[in-house]
């Protein structure tokens, strides 16, 4: 049994400080961050200048020294999910900087700063320094990470839309779908028009739905509309082999959906569970709000034989995939075979408008 | 003479649509419908059709596996597939020359189509399934026509001479498949246990020796015990750990 919670891309969102472009950034950083060090100060002893150029120095130094430590370690940083890499990052940084303050300490202290009459550009005292460091080093390690992550997500979020679209144009109607009702249609003609004209009418919606590029969602009910088309081609064609029920009365009609969500499931059903089976079979759809929850359940019977394909799987990714980017985690499709039946269950938030998801 | 035509399609209106295409050509006469790839195979022994045209993808035996067991027959029908999509299928056909036509049919395709329906042959019919694909029943060749056994309920196959028996739960019967093809087949749902014998793995109970030294294999639903080849009994016990 598979579930919607596995994320494709777990892996850490920090850009390749090993690119000149990264390096640019880091030092474009770390002087904006002496330039708000400096002007926050009271430059006591030293003029304004001076002061600048000390700390764009030393940050210099852990900014650098910080991105080639991030370069070196991207490997194994990267295999570490979110929570964990950004905690070693930090960890890593703090360390880093630590190392350096106490570095710069007692190269105050040396004989080579002294002889020069320097000593007062350093810091006089170790632990004040540290501590100060430590923390405003912490503050803005953080700051820039989260930076990262937000648009790390960002760039994920778009790409992940524009997966789906591609997904969305592959798990379109089958072929064999559409080449089989053209031959019911074909055979109707001469039996019986008026059946005829009504299912080149069904078809007709059903590809205006599936063409349809511009509302990604729509209601509960229009997906229902799209389904229940589709299935009057199939029973044309299926006979008294089909049979749906349809149990869901209980499901607020104007709750938001994403496109093509029940009707390829419908599709799946069909073709895995009612056509290999010789006396047909029945596909049960279940709807259930409870809270705020809207829970569908799509069942059908399974022969031993038929295990699950790939067209199969691609939709119920595409469904997920399309779920996930309406309501985020809250969206949920499950499935898997219990005994003899395949079970697909959709679950989301009972939503009406879209600034509400 | 007009070609004798059996329609087989699971669709009622594939077939309806076939039968009135072949009306309207007069060119052959439709002597019967079935609709699974069971009742195909029984109707083409009942009816002796010249051609039969055989849906692909069927619930059950599909189009290929009946055409299959169709070729069993004294006189196999010529064969034509009808799919509406199916690249694997199409494919296969194009590279065997198999005939096929594609739904919704064209009078004239079908018309050309029985022009030169012709039978398959052994290798057309072994290429054209499914890659690993097996056939799921045995077609056994008796009076009345043909019967078709369920590989779930075959126990063993046993040779003698120029036939092999196939043992199964509701009896035996005599087939024309060497073992040696039928271990090809079906080979990971047999067992060779000894020249003149192939059990099925899923009846297989145990392995015993008798005061002889000699080995017999136990099968589940069958007294008689079937000697094992001295070479075949460790292998068997190590397989299986029976």
């Amino acid at each position: 049994m598979s579930n919607g919670t596995d994320g494709a891309d777990e892996s850490l969102y920090l850009p390749d400080f090993c690119t000149s472009r990264a390096a640019l950034a880091n030092v474009l950083i770390v002087e904006l961050t002496a330039l708000i060090l400096t002007l926050a100060h009271e430059n006591v002893g030293v003029g304004f200048w001076t002061d600048l150029s000390r700390t764009s120095l030393f940050l210099l130094w852990i900014g650098l020294a910080g991105a080639a430590l991030l370069c070196w370690m991207r490997a194994p940083l990267n295999r570490l999910q979110v929570r964990r890499g950004s905690a070693a990052v930090l960890l890593l940084i703090s360390a880093l900087i630590a190392v350096i303050s106490a570095g710069a300490y007692y190269l105050g202290r040396s004989d080579l700063v002294e002889n020069a009459g320097a000593s007062a550009l350093f810091p006089p005292d170790l632990a004040p320094f540290l501590a100060r460091n430590g923390v405003i080093g912490f503050v803005v390690t953080a700051l820039a990470l989260r930076y990262f992550y937000v648009t790390h997500e960002w760039r994920r979020n778009i790409e992940m839309q524009a997966t789906a679209r591609v997904h969305a144009l592959q798990a379109r109607i089958r072929p064999h779908f559409l080449f089989n009702s053209m031959n019911t249609i074909a055979s109707l003609t001469r039996s019986n028009p008026a059946v005829a004209e009504e299912a080149v009418q069904d078809l007709a919606d059903l590809f205006r739905a599936n063409l349809s590029d511009k509302r990604d969602t729509i209601t509960l009910e229009q997906e229902y509309e799209v389904a229940r088309t589709y299935q009057r081609i199939e029973e044309l064609r299926l006979g008294s082999r089909l049979r749906v029920d349809w149990k869901i009365d209980s499901l607020p009609r104007k709750a938001l959906v994403p496109g093509l969500m029940l009707q390829p499931l419908l599709e799946n059903a069909i073709y895995h569970g009612i056509e290999p089976q010789p006396g047909g079979g029945t596909v049960t759809v279940t709807g259930e709000l409870s809270g705020n929850l809207i829970t569908i359940v799509v069942r059908n019977p399974v022969g031993n034989y038929e295990s699950e394909r790939e067209g199969n799987r691609l939709a119920l990714a595409n469904i997920r995939e399309r779920l996930g980017l309406l309501y985020g985690e809250r969206g949920l499709v499950k499935s898997g075979r219990f005994d003899n039946e395949f079970i697909v269950t959709l679950r989301f938030p009972h939503v009406e408008t879209l600034h509400e998801a | 003479m007009r070609p004798r035509v059996l329609i087989v399609d699971d669709e009622a209106p594939a077939r309806e649509r076939l039968r009135s295409l072949l009306d309207e050509l007069g060119q052959a006469d439709v002597v019967g419908e079935a609709v699974t790839g069971e009742q195909a195979v029984q109707r083409a022994a009942e009816l002796a059709p010249d051609v039969v045209l055989l849906d692909v993808r069927m619930p059950g035996i599909d189009g290929i596996e009946a055409a299959k067991h169709m070729n069993v027959l004294e006189q196999p029908p010529a064969v034509i597939f009808t799919t509406a999509f199916d690249e694997y299928a199409m494919k296969a056909f194009d590279a065997q020359a198999v005939g096929y036509l594609l739904k919704p049919i064209r009078k004239e395709k079908l018309a050309a189509a029985l022009a030169h329906a012709s039978r398959l042959s052994r290798p057309q019919l072994r290429k054209i399934g499914n890659p690993g694909d097996t056939r799921s029943h045995i077609a056994v060749r008796h009076r009345e026509g043909l019967k078709l056994i369920p590989l779930d309920e075959v126990q063993f196959f046993f040779a003698e001479q120029k036939y092999t028996t196939v043992r199964h739960l509701k009896g035996e019967d005599l087939i024309e498949d060497s073992l040696r093809s039928l271990e090809d087949e079906f080979g990971s749902a047999l067992v060779r246990i000894h020249r003149n014998a192939l059990v099925s793995v899923r009846y297989l109970e145990g392995i015993e020796r008798n005061a002889d030294g000699q080995y017999f294999v136990r099968l589940r639903g069958c007294d008689a015990p079937l000697q094992v080849s001295r070479r075949m009994a460790s292998e068997l016990r190590e397989r299986f750990r029976i």
